[in-house]
């Protein structure tokens, strides 16, 4: 990877250094919101991030309060106050947080150019197959080697499980783009396979990112 | 009648129900996920700037919490299940029912529904009743070694009694409609097709209980449709004949009535079968004190000799197959409405003896998959769809005819249901190939391919219906 396409990728976040979170509704239930619009918010804290963040809203339903929490720190750059006290519907957007990104997720999204995609083959939810997952809990993902031909991912499509396996360059699973039992859309990646020869590079991208991000 | 039903499910048997409803002068209200935001379920009642607003979007059609909580503000007083999801599960049937605000659940009763809905159950207290049920187990199995001495025995009699290719089915306990099932022919295979079944079964039913049973072959799959009421009336609309099934056990093409001796030489009396299995099904749902519709499946051997398969505690995807072969005053009845009426107390005002049978009926499963590649789903983007009209024929679906749809991929790729009937098995033979040929579907997926449907491989089983 050259240093120019690295220089560009941080000119971009230099220029607007903050993420945006958009918060849905997981389900329907009568809203009420503990937060104001521009409200400075804190995220997951704590050693083990057992410290949830400030309390965005919460929905009612069937006798049950569910709070939602905001999982970063940053601003309340949007609200949807009319909302407050109704039935609403489930996926309903209704807070955005902008936070400044972090050096990891910078990281990330440069690594993404550099390891190799492993693309979903089908709008489709992804598992871990059997063994690969147990690898996983067993040596942690950035042990688990993979090879042409190994099955490495259960496709569930239609309700249909299809195993699929995996083709490519022979390598450690880097990076998880996906959530188990999440929809993916076809040809996301899944997953950023890491070929042995390419660990300087990515050595190098996190050196200068560190370096260069305050 | 005063009440308000939510449509507890999608596609079209939603809009059905939903038909149904305003048949009978009733108000509804549907849900839909995101994923089936183009639907024609959703479509049509949508109306989200409107206090009208017959459509509410939910996180899933599994989660009951949702289900209720519209259903309460909706300020509905029923709610309708249709068929999968909710509609065969006791416990949501209870909750429905047994609450601050108890609502109507339009099916059977819970306790029927624990009683049958669960196979295994259903094999145990029809084996009390000396209904003759398959070999195998009558309990969930959840142990590897002990799953495997079960096969290893079913084998064994399999050898004794000669037969040619012995094997057993694995089944997940809690599964239904053909999913969670494999085939093993040989000892050694078992155990990894019991894990792949078990593990199945987890992610899918939330239980990994699994069933074992020889698996009988040369023989015809049946239905007997009953439709009984909350007043102790139970009456039948015929029996069906549902042998055509994808590699996955889903139906594709079903018939009205079972078994029609123009079609194959019996080595039995037709009549006589259909006549045993409807008697064994009324004598079951009089023992449970059944009361609203259901199905009960039947495997008929080669020699004519039936075993109860299960029982679909629900409306069947199929209803309207029975119904066009049966006269209630002339007419054909719909067993949805009927379904819903029952649901609400009616009392059914006819009895047997009332209804008439008469001519065939086909119905088509129109899938978008691909029949070589084992039943393979097809997604993509249907930008033709097209059914031809006639007064002998009828299509329901969800798919739109005017716009184009994607097909989501959370759900099966059914497209329509198409039915057509006739004066005998002959002449609905013939409709069937002309309604099929007339079909016009177009569509091509994200690689830009054409789209794949089972119409090619309907038109072939047509004369292989009702045989053996």
């Amino acid at each position: 990877m050259k240093d120019t396409y690295i220089n560009e990728i941080l000119e971009k976040y230099r220029a607007d250094p903050f993420g945006y979170i958009d918060s849905h509704t997981i389900h329907t239930g009568r809203i009420r919101f503990f937060v104001k619009k521009d409200e400075e918010v804190s995220g997951l804290s704590g050693e083990w991030h057992h410290i949830p963040g400030t309390k965005l809203y919460s929905l009612h339903r069937e006798g049950n309060e569910k709070p939602t929490f905001s999982k970063s720190s940053g601003i309340v750059s949007s609200i949807r106050n009319d909302l407050e006290g109704k039935f609403v519907e489930a996926g309903e957007k209704v807070i955005t947080i902008r936070y400044p990104l972090k050096k990891r997720e910078i990281i990330e999204e440069i690594l993404r150019q550099v390891l190799a995609p492993f693309k979903a083959p089908e709008r489709a939810k992804y598992f871990f197959s059997l063994d690969v997952q147990s690898r996983i809990e067993k040596f942690g993902q950035r042990s688990v080697m993979v090879r042409p031909g190994d099955e490495i991912l259960t496709m569930s499509l239609m309700k249909r499980d299809t195993p699929i396996y995996y083709q490519g360059e022979p390598g450690i699973i880097h990076s998880v783009y996906f959530q188990q039992g999440i929809t993916v859309e076809q040809d996301e990646p899944l997953l950023g396979i890491c070929p042995a020869d390419k660990l300087p590079v990515i050595q190098k991208v996190i050196t200068r990112v560190k370096a260069e991000w305050e | 009648m005063k009440e308000k039903i939510l449509i507890a499910n999608r596609g079209e048997i939603a809009i059905r129900i939903a038909e149904a409803c305003q048949d009978l002068g009733l108000d509804f209200v549907m849900v839909y996920t995101p994923a089936d935001e183009d639907s024609e379920h959703v479509r049509r009642y949508l109306d989200s700037k409107s206090t009208k607003n017959k459509a509410w979007r939910i996180s899933s059609y599994t989660d009951s919490n949702e289900i209720l909580s519209i259903a309460d503000y909706t300020k509905c007083t029923a709610i309708h299940p249709g068929y999968g999801f909710f509609s065969e599960d006791f416990r949501f049937a209870r909750r429905v029912t047994i609450r601050n605000r108890p609502l109507i659940f339009i099916g059977p009763k819970w306790e029927v529904i624990r009683d049958l809905g669960d196979k295994i159950n259903t094999k145990r207290v029809a084996n009390k009743l000396g209904i003759p049920t398959i070999p195998g187990t009558d309990a969930p199995i959840y142990n590897e070694m002990e799953a495997e001495a079960i096969a290893e025995h079913i084998f064994e009699k399999q050898k004794i009694q000669e037969i040619a290719e012995p094997s057993v089915l694995v089944k997940a306990a809690a599964g239904g409609g053909g999913m969670g099932i494999e085939e093993v022919h040989q000892l050694e295979q078992f155990r990894r097709v019991y894990r792949q079944i078990q593990n199945y079964a987890k992610r899918q039913f939330g239980d990994g209980g699994v069933l074992i049973e020889q698996c009988l072959r040369d023989y015809n799959h049946l239905e007997v449709q009953l439709v009984c009421s909350r007043h102790g009336e139970r009456v039948y609309f015929g029996t069906r004949n549902c042998t055509i099934q994808s590699t996955g056990r889903q139906k594709r093409v079903e018939a009205a009535p079972g078994f029609d001796s123009s079609c194959f030489p019996y080595d039995f009396n037709p009549q006589e079968v259909l006549d045993k299995i409807v008697k064994y099904s009324l004598k079951l749902a009089s023992h449970v004190k059944y009361d609203n519709v259901g199905t009960w499946e039947w495997i008929v051997a080669r020699d004519g000799s039936p075993y109860l398969l299960e029982v679909n505690t629900r409306i069947q995807v199929e209803n309207d197959v029975s119904a066009r072969i049966s006269y209630l005053k002339k007419k054909h009845p719909n067993l949805i409405r009927e379904q819903i009426r029952l649901a609400l107390g009616d009392k059914m005002g006819y009895s047997q003896k009332k209804i008439k049978f008469k001519g065939a009926c086909i119905e088509f499963r129109v899938v978008a998959e691909d029949t070589r590649r084992g039943f393979l789903p097809w997604i993509g983007t249907i930008s033709r769809f097209n059914f031809p009209q006639h007064e002998w024929s009828a299509v329901y679906t969800h798919v739109p005819f005017t716009r184009p749809y994607v097909i989501p991929s959370d759900y099966d790729p059914n497209l329509a249901l198409a039915i057509v009937w006739g004066a005998n098995v002959d002449e609905v033979k013939e409709r069937g190939r002309r309604f099929l040929n007339e079909i016009i579907i177009e569509g091509k997926n994200g690689k830009g391919e054409p789209i794949l449907t089972n119409i090619p491989y309907l038109k072939d089983n047509i004369d292989n219906l009702l045989k053996f």
